[in-house]
């Protein structure tokens, strides 16, 4: 624990001004056959770059469906979303990563050839391609387990592909959508922190999507919270525990304080 | 005593009693000739075996390309289309208990009784089975999968080439498996029907003049067919499935 203290730098959050990714009135409702339900309503916020940022919200509100407005899988139905100052309308890994709930690595793949399919998608020489592979793989603590299938992995492993692959063309925006909901409480904890730790050594923009209130408060710079559908941000708590975050803090009065903030938001629509 | 050893072992005692009881006169020669005497017949005619073998040899091949390669891209196309699927799987499901061996006596009027006939019987009946087995196979590919090369930007020809057809291996596989068996079935038994050649026509021929050794002869060549076949089928799938435990 204390080597991912160290490496878990304190990141100041008025430092980094810059926008990276801009949401604008962003609405979506689904067409039934006589009905369209609305699942997001009028959801504004922007990210600073190199902010780490979480959405909760009750299961169902939409928050899924955002991230995947954002990573330009799907289209709202109104509103749009910038990112570097430019439109997101089809999905773009030079802009932005996606890790998803499930790991999703291609089993027939090894792990390097996982996490280097996006530049073989983009026909990178086969040398460059492995040479970043194993170089992202390192970066996520994944040295020596290039040649691995994923069924050789343990979830937690997955996902530390997945993030690979999602950092493997050097994005300035990581989208996670619920990435250890699968995980075992655990390695949960574990992979929190070695999330942070990536994300200190890369200084990505994260938007990260959770039902876990800890995780949230534990992760975050920021916190925006969503309502029962449609889906509105009701509220955005800023997060000041210091950085590094530690164990410890999960039991100290301020940790308490902001989960329990959130908490009656949620339950209270 | 391992289980391989132990299936071994039974094979061996069941070639020991097919030679032993029609020896001993527990069971009479006609029903049952000693394996031996049926060795003898198959090396005796060896030559008119291996031409009627070539025979049902290109038949079963030309009836796996209709079963196999028409089943199973017909089968991607139902599996993958959602309206096709609504439309036609109910039908073919249905159809399934239909014993396709009442369409064989059209097929001999409109193909003739030579080789033709064969192959449409052996390929209409290897083919349903084949369409529904992929059909059900296709879509048990993980849309997460496709999420996520999409988010990668993957176009759809990439995600058809580098997604979509290699986690459909194992549903081919299991396809060409299982048509592979149905057409070899179909020729062997359109051949015993009315036939002029191949080895089920062999079967035939010389049950009606009761020669016992040429009969069982031709049927352990058969046996000898489907075991290839089989071996072949578990080699492709050795070859390509070192993934499949996630799957």
């Amino acid at each position: 624990m204390q080597r991912m203290a160290d490496l878990n730098v304190a990141e100041t959050p008025a430092a980094t001004c810059a926008v990276s990714l801009r949401v604008d009135a962003l609405s979506h409702a689904y067409a039934g056959h006589d009905v369209t339900t609305p699942a997001l309503a009028d959801i504004s916020f922007e990210v600073g770059s190199g902010r780490f940022v979480v959405i909760v919200g009750p299961s169902g509100c939409g928050k899924s469906s955002l991230l995947l407005m954002m990573a330009g899988l799907r289209r709202p139905t109104a509103g749009r979303i910038l990112c570097a100052g430019r439109p997101i309308e089809t999905p773009d890994p030079d802009r932005i990563g996606v890790v998803f709930q499930e790991a999703s690595l291609f089993p027939w793949l090894t792990a390097a050839e996982n996490v280097a399919f996006p530049l073989a998608l983009r026909h990178t020489s086969r040398a460059a391609r492995r040479i970043r592979a194993l170089e992202m793989l390192k970066l996520v603590g994944l040295d020596g387990f290039g040649e691995r299938r994923p069924h050789e992995l343990s979830g937690g492993m997955k996902q530390r592909v997945a993030i690979a692959r999602g950092l493997v063309q050097d994005p300035p925006v990581l989208l996670m959508d619920e990435p250890f909901a699968a995980l075992d409480e655990q390695t949960r904890m574990t992979m929190g922190d070695e999330l942070l730790r990536i994300w200190s050594q890369t200084r990505k923009t994260v938007i990260f999507v959770t039902h876990s209130l800890t995780e949230a408060v534990y992760l975050a710079d920021e916190v925006l919270v969503m309502s029962a559908r449609p889906g509105r941000i009701i509220d955005r708590i800023p997060v000041d525990l210091p950085r590094p975050r530690t164990y410890e803090m999960l039991g100290g009065a301020g940790f308490a304080a902001l989960r329990d903030r959130i908490w009656q938001q949620i339950r209270t629509p | 005593m391992s289980p391989r050893a132990i299936r071994w072992l039974i094979v061996a005692a069941i070639l020991v009693l097919w030679e032993v009881l029609p020896r001993i006169g527990a069971v009479p020669m006609l029903f049952l000739p000693p394996l031996s005497t049926t060795l003898a017949a198959a090396a005796q005619d060896w030559q008119a075996y291996a031409s009627a073998l070539l025979i049902t040899l290109g038949e079963v091949a030309l009836g796996l390309v209709i079963a196999c390669g028409g089943g199973i891209l017909a089968g991607a196309i139902v599996g993958a289309v959602p309206f096709l699927r609504r439309l036609l799987l109910p039908v073919f499901s249905s159809l399934y208990a239909i014993p396709l061996v009442i369409l064989y006596p059209a097929l001999t009027a409109w193909f003739g009784i030579g080789p033709e006939s064969k192959v449409a019987f052996a390929g209409v009946y290897g083919f349903f089975p084949t369409l529904l087995g992929t059909a059900a196979g296709i879509r048990t590919i993980d849309p997460q999968l496709l999420l996520a090369a999409r988010s990668m930007g993957a176009t759809l020809p990439q995600l058809i080439t580098r997604v979509i057809l290699p986690a459909s291996i194992p549903t081919v596989l299991a396809g060409l498996r299982m048509g592979g068996a149905l057409v070899i079935v179909g020729v062997v038994v359109s051949e015993m029907l009315i036939s002029t050649a191949g080895i089920g026509y062999m079967i035939s021929f010389y049950r009606t003049v009761l020669d016992s050794p040429h009969v069982f002869a031709a049927i352990l060549l058969v046996l000898a067919l489907t075991l290839m076949f089989d071996a072949l089928t578990r080699a492709l799938e050795r070859g390509c499935a070192s993934w499949r435990q996630t799957a």
